[in-house]
């Protein structure tokens, strides 16, 4: 067989007896952190969105999940594939996210949480029941040839769907640092985001930076939705499930930190993979939120997070 | 400061008005012009797409009722459908029941999913609304009720399904699955259990696991090596690793639709070799979205699952107008008990002694003996002590050319079973 030759199994105390072997180990850790590529790009989004503007932004999951949709809508409509495709979905998102910024958040920017939480929570509705309404319940799912095909890696096996997603949100995060570190208009972003009211003294137009890094934030998850449609089935209201994720990686990489989004995101997926690897795999999500309390409790700012003045 | 004295006619208004406010209802009562049932399914969220299927296969009966006249014994009584939806969260099955029989819903149906039926119980118990399951496997459902009942702390039992329980589905999936594999002349030994981790899929992988101990068939289930997931997964490489670490000969899953589109796919990539997949119950391994969505991974996958009889006319002609009611869906588990379950009502109402009384509904429904049903049942549909149907039963179905073919046991079989399944 392809898969090349098994290594001698060792036997760990594992629930129900399970033989764990050393290469199931090194598959949840390479899956984890392929898999954590895409969670990252997710959670980047969110936490640009929250470092600017201090609006935390329930619709996230609902608009990647509407990244999905196009994706599929591409695939399926025009045979474009979804590894291709994600520019077409990341510039949609981008236009979204700027309109969304512009009619709405814009009034509530500097509004109570209370009330902000609310509008996005309207927002995430609207979404996500647009999206039953034009496509339907049923879960779909993006059919790319490259996601059919796996490489072996002595007993290994890379995905190499997760692997293309990995790779392509890397270069989009660096591409994201770049455009932040190294324009005008990033340094611009980065400006009002330290100090709004600084930023407007100085002539920077903080309406226009807003709606741009809004629409930034909107076309990562844009982005990241296409290039997870052939992993994640998705229908409507898997919206809520992504936002949670990304909320969970955000807190524990550091709210507003992109390092530490790009982190969390990698280390919420591996410890999801080796939760399932040790425990039983129903208990994984209890390895991630563990983190997180843990997090909260001896790190509140998160890993990468600046505490608050 | 002046005060209003309260003359004779002024108070006689007033009562005169109030009592005729008040009983209005009773008057409306004593002469219904149609039998409202409350149709609660979960029409969005997660759980929209077989929610839907169900609302539409009771709407279609609906219709399909009145049009032969309504309830003939009751002067052609309409029966009309009040709709509600969970939303897929289990607490509002109690909010809808609640909101539907104050519309005046005078029977509760729904709601596919356990946790929301639950839910909606402890209306019908309260309010002594009878509620028709047409939906859920959980057995504590109708089984808590009849213990109440019994133990005396509740007067009588408002609560019946016509569905297979979780226990019963885990009797006849490894009832099937010993006589598939018998009639294969093949004696798996290590046949892997992975679910769900939600209420269905824990309460169908105990169903099968003890009907698995009791029977002590010939074939090996891995009892110590189950693999649960959490449901909805985002990913399940790794539970598949562990499948794939485990050597199975056969993959018994319980999945959800979204789980088996990634559960499927991902069994292909990782070259788990197996002789076959085939579930003991559960969504999301035969309907037309997942057939499309899944395509060549879900070739020769079986499932037991209630089940159409595609052998009865009657249902073959409903299947087709289901078809073009629902943009080409096909009539299935979902469509099916929810039709079902709306002419079993209208068997209860023709034969109840009188409509107003939730308790005499009741006693016509313990004393059903119902034959016309179109999905595949074991006998007379009618209930037992707890209030189940024990001729609720599933069929072994399996995907065939894309197609989903009932495939055990052999009298309700239209095609020979595939297992082992070919060589790719």
């Amino acid at each position: 067989m392809a898969e090349g030759s098994r290594p001698a199994e060792v036997r760990v105390p594992a629930p129900q007896g399970l033989t764990i072997d050393a290469t199931l180990v090194a598959q949840g850790l390479l899956n984890g952190v392929l898999f954590g590529g895409v969670f990252s790009l997710m959670a980047v989004g969110l936490t640009l969105i929250f470092g600017v503007m201090r609006v935390v932004n329930f619709a996230h999951g609902d608009m990647m999940v509407w990244g999905m949709y196009l994706a599929w809508l591409m695939a399926t409509r025009a045979g474009l594939d979804p590894y291709l495709g994600f520019v077409v979905c990341a510039a949609a998102l981008f236009g979204l996210g700027f309109a969304v910024q512009r009619t709405l958040v814009q009034r509530i920017v500097d509004a109570p949480h209370e009330m902000q939480i609310l509008l996005m929570l309207g927002v995430a509705l609207v979404l996500e029941n647009t999206a039953l309404l034009v496509f339907g319940p049923e879960p779909q799912r993006v059919r790319s040839a490259l996601a059919q095909s796996t490489v072996w890696l002595g007993p290994l096996f890379v995905d190499v769907a997760r692997l293309i997603a990995f790779g392509v949100a890397a270069l989009l995060a660096a591409l994201l640092w770049l455009f932040l570190f190294r324009t005008d208009l990033g340094r611009s972003i980065r400006a009002a985001a330290d100090n709004a009211y600084g930023a407007l003294v100085i002539g920077t137009d903080v309406r226009r930076v807003y709606a741009v890094a809004f629409g930034v934030g909107a076309a990562c998850v844009g982005a990241a939705g296409a290039l997870v449609s052939p992993l994640l089935p998705f229908q409507p209201p898997t919206g809520l499930q992504l936002s949670v994720a990304s909320f969970n990686i955000v807190i524990i990489g550091g709210m507003g930190s992109l390092v530490g989004a790009f982190v969390g995101g990698v280390l919420v997926a591996v410890a999801e993979s080796l939760g399932a690897v040790f425990l039983r795999p129903s208990l994984k999500e209890l390895v991630s939120f563990s983190l997180l309390v843990l997090i909260l409790l001896f790190r509140p700012a998160g890993i990468f997070g600046r505490r608050a003045p | 400061m002046t005060q209003h004295a309260l003359t004779r006619r002024t108070f006689l208004t007033t009562t005169v008005g109030g009592a005729a406010l008040v009983a209005a209802p009773r008057v409306l009562r004593a002469q219904p012009k149609s039998f409202k049932i409350a149709a609660v399914h979960p029409v969005t969220g997660p759980l929209a797409e077989p929610g839907q299927a169900c609302r539409l296969g009771a709407q279609l009966a609906v219709e399909a009722v009145n049009a032969a006249g309504g309830v003939k014994g009751k002067g052609g009584l309409q029966v009309e459908l009040l709709t509600g939806d969970t939303q897929s969260k289990p607490e509002n099955g109690r909010l809808e029941s609640e909101r539907l029989v104050n519309q005046g819903a005078q029977m509760l149906m729904g709601s596919f999913d356990s946790g929301s039926t639950a839910a909606m119980v402890s209306v019908a118990q309260q309010k002594r609304v009878p509620f028709l399951i047409d939906i859920a496997a959980a057995d504590p459902i109708t089984a808590n009720v009849a213990k109440a009942v019994k133990d005396g702390q509740q007067k009588l039992q408002y609560v019946y399904r016509n569905f297979p329980t979780g226990s019963s589905f885990g009797r006849k999936a490894v009832q099937y699955f010993t006589e598939i594999f018998a009639e294969a002349k093949l004696t798996p030994k290590r046949v892997v259990l992975m679910y769900c981790n939600d209420l269905f899929g824990v309460n169908q992988s105990r169903g099968f696991l003890a009907a698995y101990k009791a029977a002590k068939p010939a074939w090996t289930l891995l009892e110590d090596d189950v693999i649960p997931w959490p449901e909805p997964p985002s990913d399940l490489s790794t539970e598949v690793s562990k499948l794939k670490a485990l050597r199975p000969d056969v993959i018994a899953p319980i999945t959800r639709p979204a789980s088996a589109q990634l559960l499927l796919p991902e069994i292909r990539k990782q070259r788990v070799e197996y002789l076959g997949i085939v579930g003991p119950g559960s969504p999301g391994l035969y309907e037309a979205g997942q057939i499309a969505a899944l395509k060549d991974d879900l070739e020769y996958v079986m499932a037991s699952n209630p089940w159409p009889n595609f052998r009865n006319p009657k249902t073959q002609r409903l299947a087709e107008d289901y078809q073009k009611r629902s943009n080409g869906r096909l009539f299935d588990t979902n469509s099916g008990y929810s039709y079902d379950a709306i002419f079993i009502i209208a068997d209860v109402l023709e034969r109840a002694a009188k409509l107003d009384d939730p308790d005499a509904i009741v006693e016509a429904l313990q004393k059903t003996h119902y034959t016309g049903g179109l999905m595949q049942y074991g006998g007379p549909i009618h209930f037992n002590e707890v209030g189940d149907n024990p001729n609720a039963i599933p069929t072994m179905i399996q995907v065939l050319k894309s197609k989903p073919v009932a495939v055990w046991p052999k009298e309700a079989a239209l095609q020979k079973f595939v297992f082992p399944r070919p060589k790719a």
